[in-house]
């Protein structure tokens, strides 16, 4: 007895433009929170995220699309976040990061969340180059060698950026959990 | 070369292990975002990938122009034979898809105008010079065009040029079709600027004059 299938018609072909807005589309969350680990201030984070997706936009047509795309995302924001605070190197830096995001909410009963909060604000007492470094590896778990790659540093530079880092975040987490319990 | 990777407290690798966790945007961000991002799209395709050189912008106009005499005199010549004086009332072409419009129609509905020969007066020593009716079409396109420009100003943090191309939408379109976000826009380049209290004047009266608007909560500096 015959039986009737259906028949799907071949998707139409992606365009590079529709390929590099679904790639973006899947990565807004991880953009964002990249920039906020990296200590972006709230209120300029959509306007970094923007001028990220214009970066990716210019070079989609060169980037090797077969390798993860999170770490070259990453490089993009540091860059640019990195440009922009030099640009605005008059003002203080992180002065203007919401006290609710970088403080440990009284109200926050959850633990993760208080953990979080602690975490993002421990980040916050590192330089730039080597927060970067602690985040990408350390959080985003990108192996050396593709940060060394995609921040333009030497593996050597990365390792000593990776251990300096962790240094000074284990030291700013015993600060702040100290100064938590005292309060 | 594997090296030795640095010793993690266990400390801080339990709280990195939290840390680790990537939180979703809100929905009103992420809608936000992939607009901002669709009319950038938009907008680089419209623009050219390189700017014109000098000399070919200079030849540009000379090219049109010779184009369109070459066009006028086909036509006449054509006319001629045929034994009828060319008319206005010649159906236009089909307008031409343009072969790199982006995919998104929704951001960039209108063609490009059709490539009509406006026939010109052959013998007269002083042309008439009437003033060009725009059609809807070009006029939206125009403005397209305009806060095009002025979107990818802004997101090359130009502001200054940004601000200007927004003024001049506003001169040319004080009520255009496209209102909404020239407002937006100007906002946006005036906090860019560094002008933040104009920015919270641009945003309060933007607030007021398009209350439902999606970009409101942005305007005001709200939480994203």
């Amino acid at each position: 007895m015959g039986y009737l299938r259906l028949a799907h018609s071949a998707p139409p072909a992606p365009t590079p433009e529709g390929a590099c807005l679904a790639a973006f589309e899947g990565e807004i969350d991880y953009v964002f929170t990249t920039l906020k680990r990296l200590g972006a201030a709230p209120h300029e984070i959509e306007d970094l995220v923007q001028e990220i997706f214009v970066v990716l936009y210019r070079h989609w047509r060169t980037l090797d699309t077969d390798r993860p795309i999170r770490p070259y995302l990453f490089g993009v924001a540091y860059r640019i976040l990195y440009a922009h605070h030099r640009r605005h190197a008059k003002e203080v830096l992180y002065a203007d990061i919401d006290r609710e995001d970088g403080a440990v909410s009284p109200e926050g009963s959850l633990q993760g969340k208080q953990s979080i909060a602690l975490l993002m604000a421990a980040l916050k007492h590192l330089p730039m180059s080597r927060r970067a470094v602690v985040v990408m590896h350390d959080l985003d778990e990108v192996p050396i060698a593709d940060i060394a790659r995609n921040l333009s540093i030497t593996r050597f530079g990365a390792y000593a950026r990776l251990r300096k880092g962790r240094r000074e975040l284990a030291a700013a987490v015993r600060r702040l959990s100290r100064g938590e319990a005292r309060a | 070369m594997n090296r030795q990777e640095p010793h993690l407290d266990p400390e801080l690798d339990a709280l990195l292990e939290v840390g680790r966790f990537v939180p979703p945007v809100p929905e009103i961000v992420r809608v936000r975002t992939l607009s901002r991002a669709r009319a950038t799209v938009a907008a680089m395709a419209i623009l050219p990938r390189e700017p014109i050189s000098t000399v070919r912008r200079r030849g540009l106009p000379l090219a049109l122009a010779a184009s369109l005499a070459l066009a006028t005199g086909a036509a006449v010549a054509t006319a001629a034979l045929l034994g009828r004086a060319p008319s206005s009332g010649t159906p236009a072409p089909p307008a031409i898809k343009h072969p790199e419009q982006p995919m998104h129609p929704d951001t960039l509905e209108v063609p490009p105008p059709s490539p009509m020969v406006e026939p010109t007066p052959t013998f007269t020593s002083k042309p008439q010079r009437s003033p060009r009716p725009t059609s809807a079409q070009e006029s939206y396109a125009a403005e397209l065009d305009l806060l095009a420009r002025a979107q990818v100003a802004c997101a090359s943090r130009e502001f200054s040029n940004a601000l200007v191309l927004v003024a001049e939408h506003g001169r040319k379109f004080p009520s255009g079709r496209l209102a909404e976000e020239r407002e937006a826009l100007r906002v946006r380049a005036l906090e860019g600027a560094g002008r933040t209290e104009e920015a919270r004047r641009a945003a309060a009266s933007f607030a007021s004059r398009f209350p439902r608007s999606i970009m409101v909560p942005r305007q005001g500096g709200d939480p994203r």
